[in-house]
């Protein structure tokens, strides 16, 4: 992105309740949930890139509108997206404070286009040297993160209300375990997790008090933001080497269909990192090289049929009860890696620049990553017409 | 003061509560005839002993309170009626075995003292008498059986029978009777058991009691192995590793290995023979049975023989011990030795896992079909246990690594549940039983057509959701149960997500 700012940094006694900010009611609010390393964080980062500094996208299949769906960043506030951090200063101390801090992500030009690259597809050890978050996963903090942007037209009189895409990221665990386990479920924006419910989740009580009392507040904001959202994208990795962050996918996709169905919101979802799958990321290869290739991939074949170690039953089972496998499930990469590390990266005309040796002004390759969010989009606009007649 | 209470008696199952009674007399040192010849003679004091030893050892297992009596002229209580903790079995064993008899038998006096350590109040006598003696009542001086209802004791003797029978009681008495009642001095005085059992019957018919009592009369070393080593033993396999030592990752691994077993009937066929690890219905419930339930046990695969198991499992024990020390061809002799002792699964088993560390493949799996067969007859309270045992070795014959991780998963949690609460061991074996049934639904989605494909997928969902929604309660009310508890939870969770 092109320049972070840092604006405010409050601290807040421990126990002081955040008054979560109240959504306007011309506000749409969609929630992005997936496991740690599902793909969120790039999610936003190279779509607030698209929206700012218009990163190009590609479909695979192509589409016959060749891809103009109707998405605008929030350009009026010069902002694509705000990052704000939580974190407890002293995790030791039961009366800590909580401090919060937040960045701004503005959309300028930047000198150097493949320092963008390097600022957002950096791999997760470089990412606390480049944007000061000290990942993995602190126990300590967690971020809310939050793209403004309108759907129908840029501007205010002929586009949608303002719209909001967030997630609580650095909590993928937090997300996967309110999910999955819906007795810890809140009903209310006022509602709070209990110790006692946090109990369902497997070795609760091993933890240490600090990291406890952190994931159980992370719970109830999470909580309390899902309550508020009007549509769910959820996230899910197809390149999930252990078999328990597979266990915890599953769980968590299972959780959700069951929460969306409860509460009756739609639903989307993202198989993220898409590109690690051979198959398709063959037609995005040919895609890029042959411009006049047009691709006739069928993703729902493809996750139904060929997709041995996905889905396949879970989503049959969902077909009908608040989402269409034809409709609102999509294959995404946020940033399409050749393999070994290197980005594939396209130059000014379109064509596929070369990621190592000369110079290059190449930008990394997206493919399909607004369909996710302007699906969400159309069924939020379509319950409340249906609502509103 | 007080009138005696008439609440409801307190819940206590007769299972429950087991006192066992040995004579300890002289005669106690004879020998016992073994017609088979193979095996010597043995004192009977050293046949009982090993009986003992057993039921001590399931006591501990299984936190039954359990006491013992033991009885000459004298009667004593070696061990109160109450817990028996594991650390404590080898005292326990160490004084029996210090015990030596002497003297004569106080028959009813001890089954007087055996029945006031299960006495509750005015709520009767409730629990389990086993009685196993050699001889005749020669030495009771406060307590005695009527041979006719209407005979007068003599001496200023108290009635046994109403005594350890009054209003309200739940009792079993079982005799074991040593040697044969023909001959004074030679056996037990059948006679004079079967009168006092007789009246036993007829007061409980009275009084409209519950009860059970019975006489087993053994001639025999081999008769009284065989009457009361009801087992099934076995060895752990030099690769088991419990739940709590595997890094989460290979834990995972392990579930979704159990899971392709579920998952895919046809390869693993032997997965359909275990029957779902749930309690029978009614089984908390059952009373005495004159044949009793088959005791299953593991012992662990590293340390060699422990000590102890010639002497707790007599021939069985000297099998295995032969076994454990590489010497196969010796414990197929003693196997065929101990032939007419042991139960016909356990030795069909034995045969079939000693003819494959033989490498004996062909007579390994003879002798392995027929020991399926044997344990078909079994009462369901140890059937369970036995085929998981059956077809562990079958998974290894076969080596069809994902049958033996589900089988060994089940049956390494149930034999570790033994030390949790009863809750906590009913609700995971519970658990583990709906996630066997997932196997059923899941095949309908495998068979189901592209226009029932939905509703399968939907039907399976559901189950999976429902088994998820009990094991999420589970884990509300076992947290902190230890790392037993915690690991099956946590493999069952990962096997659920696996069934997709």
């Amino acid at each position: 992105m092109a320049e972070v700012k840092v604006t405010t940094k409050t601290r807040r006694a421990a126990g002081t309740k955040r008054e979560p900010k109240a959504p306007s009611a011309d506000t749409a609010r969609i929630a992005v949930v997936g496991i740690p390393a599902s793909g969120k964080t790039t999610y936003f980062r190279f779509l607030s890139g698209h929206f700012g500094l218009n990163l190009p996208i590609l479909y695979v299949p192509s589409r016959e509108d060749g891809g103009n769906l109707p998405l605008f960043g929030d350009l009026d506030n010069d902002v694509a997206l705000e990052e704000t951090t939580y974190e407890t200063t002293d995790p030791t101390d039961p009366e800590g404070s909580l401090e919060t801090t937040t960045r701004y992500y503005v959309n300028r030009p930047m000198e150097d286009r493949r320092k963008l690259w390097v600022e957002l597809s950096a791999g997760r050890e470089d990412q606390g040297i480049l944007t000061k978050y000290p990942l993995p996963t602190k126990f300590n903090q967690f971020v809310e993160m939050k793209m403004h942007f309108r759907y129908g037209a840029a501007d205010e009189k002929t586009g949608s209300k303002p719209m909001e895409l967030n997630t609580v990221d650095e909590a993928g665990g937090i997300i996967a375990d309110y999910f999955s386990y819906d007795r810890l479920w809140i009903d209310s924006t006022e509602g709070e997790v209990t110790e006692k419910s946090c109990r369902v989740i497997p070795h609760f009580d091993s933890w240490r008090p600090d990291r406890r009392d952190l994931w159980r507040r992370g719970l109830t904001l999470l909580g309390r933001f899902v309550q508020e959202a009007d549509a769910i994208i959820l996230f899910l990795s197809p390149a999930l080497a252990s078999l328990r962050d597979q266990a915890q996918q599953i769980n968590l996709a299972r959780g959700v269909f069951r929460y969306t169905r409860t509460r009756d919101i739609p639903l989307v979802i993202a198989i993220s990192k898409a590109d690690k799958l051979k198959e398709f990321y063959s037609e995005v290869d040919r895609s890029v090289r042959e411009r006049t290739f047009r691709s006739t991939f069928d993703p729902v074949d493809f996750l139904l049929r060929r997709d041995g170690a996905g889905m396949g039953t879970i989503l049959v089972a969902q077909e009908g009860r608040g989402i269409s496998i034809r409709e609102d499930v999509f294959l995404v990469s946020s940033a399409v890696s050749t393999g070994e590390g290197h980005p594939l990266l396209v130059g000014e005309g379109g064509q596929e620049a070369p990621a190592i040796g000369t110079p290059t002004l190449g930008v990394p390759v997206m493919v399909n990553t607004t369909l996710p969010l302007a699906r969400a989009c159309e069924r939020i606009l379509e319950r409340r017409a249906t609502k509103g007649s | 003061m007080e009138e005696a209470t008439a609440a409801a008696p307190p819940e206590l199952k007769l299972r429950e509560r087991n006192v066992l009674l040995l004579d300890l007399s002289k005669s106690m040192l004879a020998p016992l005839p073994d017609p088979q010849g193979a095996r010597g003679e043995r004192q009977k004091i050293e046949v009982a002993r090993t009986a003992v030893f057993r039921i001590l050892q399931d006591a501990a297992s299984t936190g039954m309170p359990f006491g013992l009596v033991t009885f000459t002229e004298n009667v004593r209580v070696p061990v109160p009626l109450g817990e028996v903790h594991r650390e404590n079995l080898p005292y326990i064993e160490n004084l029996l075995a210090l015990l030596q008899p002497s003297g004569r038998s106080a028959v009813w006096d001890a089954i007087a003292v055996g029945a006031d350590l299960l006495r509750v109040g005015v709520h009767g006598v409730r629990g389990n008498l086993v009685l196993v003696t050699d001889g005749w009542d020669n030495a009771s001086t406060r307590f005695g059986v009527k041979t006719t209802p209407d005979e007068t004791l003599k001496g200023g003797l108290t009635d046994l029978v109403p005594y350890i029978l009054p209003a309200g009681s739940e009792l079993s008495l079982r005799i074991v009777g040593i040697g044969s009642g023909m001959e004074r001095d030679r056996g037990v005085d059948a006679g004079a058991m079967n009168a006092c059992l007789d009246q036993l019957r007829a007061r409980a018919a009275e009084l409209g009691l519950a009860g059970a009592f019975g006489f087993q009369e053994v001639t025999t070393g081999t008769q009284l192995f065989t009457q009361m080593v009801q087992a099934f033993l076995d060895v752990g396999y030099e690769d088991d590793r419990p739940l709590e030592e595997l890094h989460p990752e290979e834990l995972a691994q392990h579930a979704a290995s159990a899971a392709r077993a579920l998952k895919e009937p046809q390869q693993h066929a032997t997965v359909s023979r275990l029957r779902a690890p749930r309690p029978t219905a009614g089984e908390a419930d059952a009373v005495y049975m004159e044949s009793p339930d088959l005791e299953v046990g593991v012992l662990p695969a590293s340390g060699g023989a422990p000590a102890y198991l010639k002497e707790r499992y007599g021939p069985l024990g000297e099998v295995i011990e032969s076994y454990i020390g590489g010497q196969y061809s010796r414990a197929l002799a003693l196997l065929g030795e101990a032939r007419s002792v042991l139960p016909p699964v356990t030795r069909l088993y034995w045969e079939a896992r000693i003819q494959f560390a033989q490498r004996s493949v062909v007579e390994a799996a003879r002798a392995l079909l027929q020991a399926w067969t044997e344990a078909e007859k079994l009462p369901p309270a140890s059937q369970a246990s036995v085929l998981r045992r059956l077809a562990l070795l079958q998974a290894r014959m076969q080596n069809d690594k994902e049958t033996e991780t589900l089988v060994r998963f089940i049956d390494d949690t149930e034999h570790r549940l033994g030390g949790v609460d009863a809750g906590a061991r009913e609700r995971l074996m519970d658990l583990l039983a709906r996630l066997m049934e997932l196997r059923g639904t899941y095949q309908l989605t495998r068979l189901a057509g592209e226009g029932d494909l939905q509703d399968a997928a939907l039907r399976h969902e559901a189950a999976v959701e429902d088994v998820f929604g009990r094991l999420q309660d589970a884990r509300l009310e076992f947290a902190s149960s230890g790392p037993v508890v915690e690991g099956a939870l946590d493999f069952i969770e990962i096997c659920l997500a696996e069934m997709r």
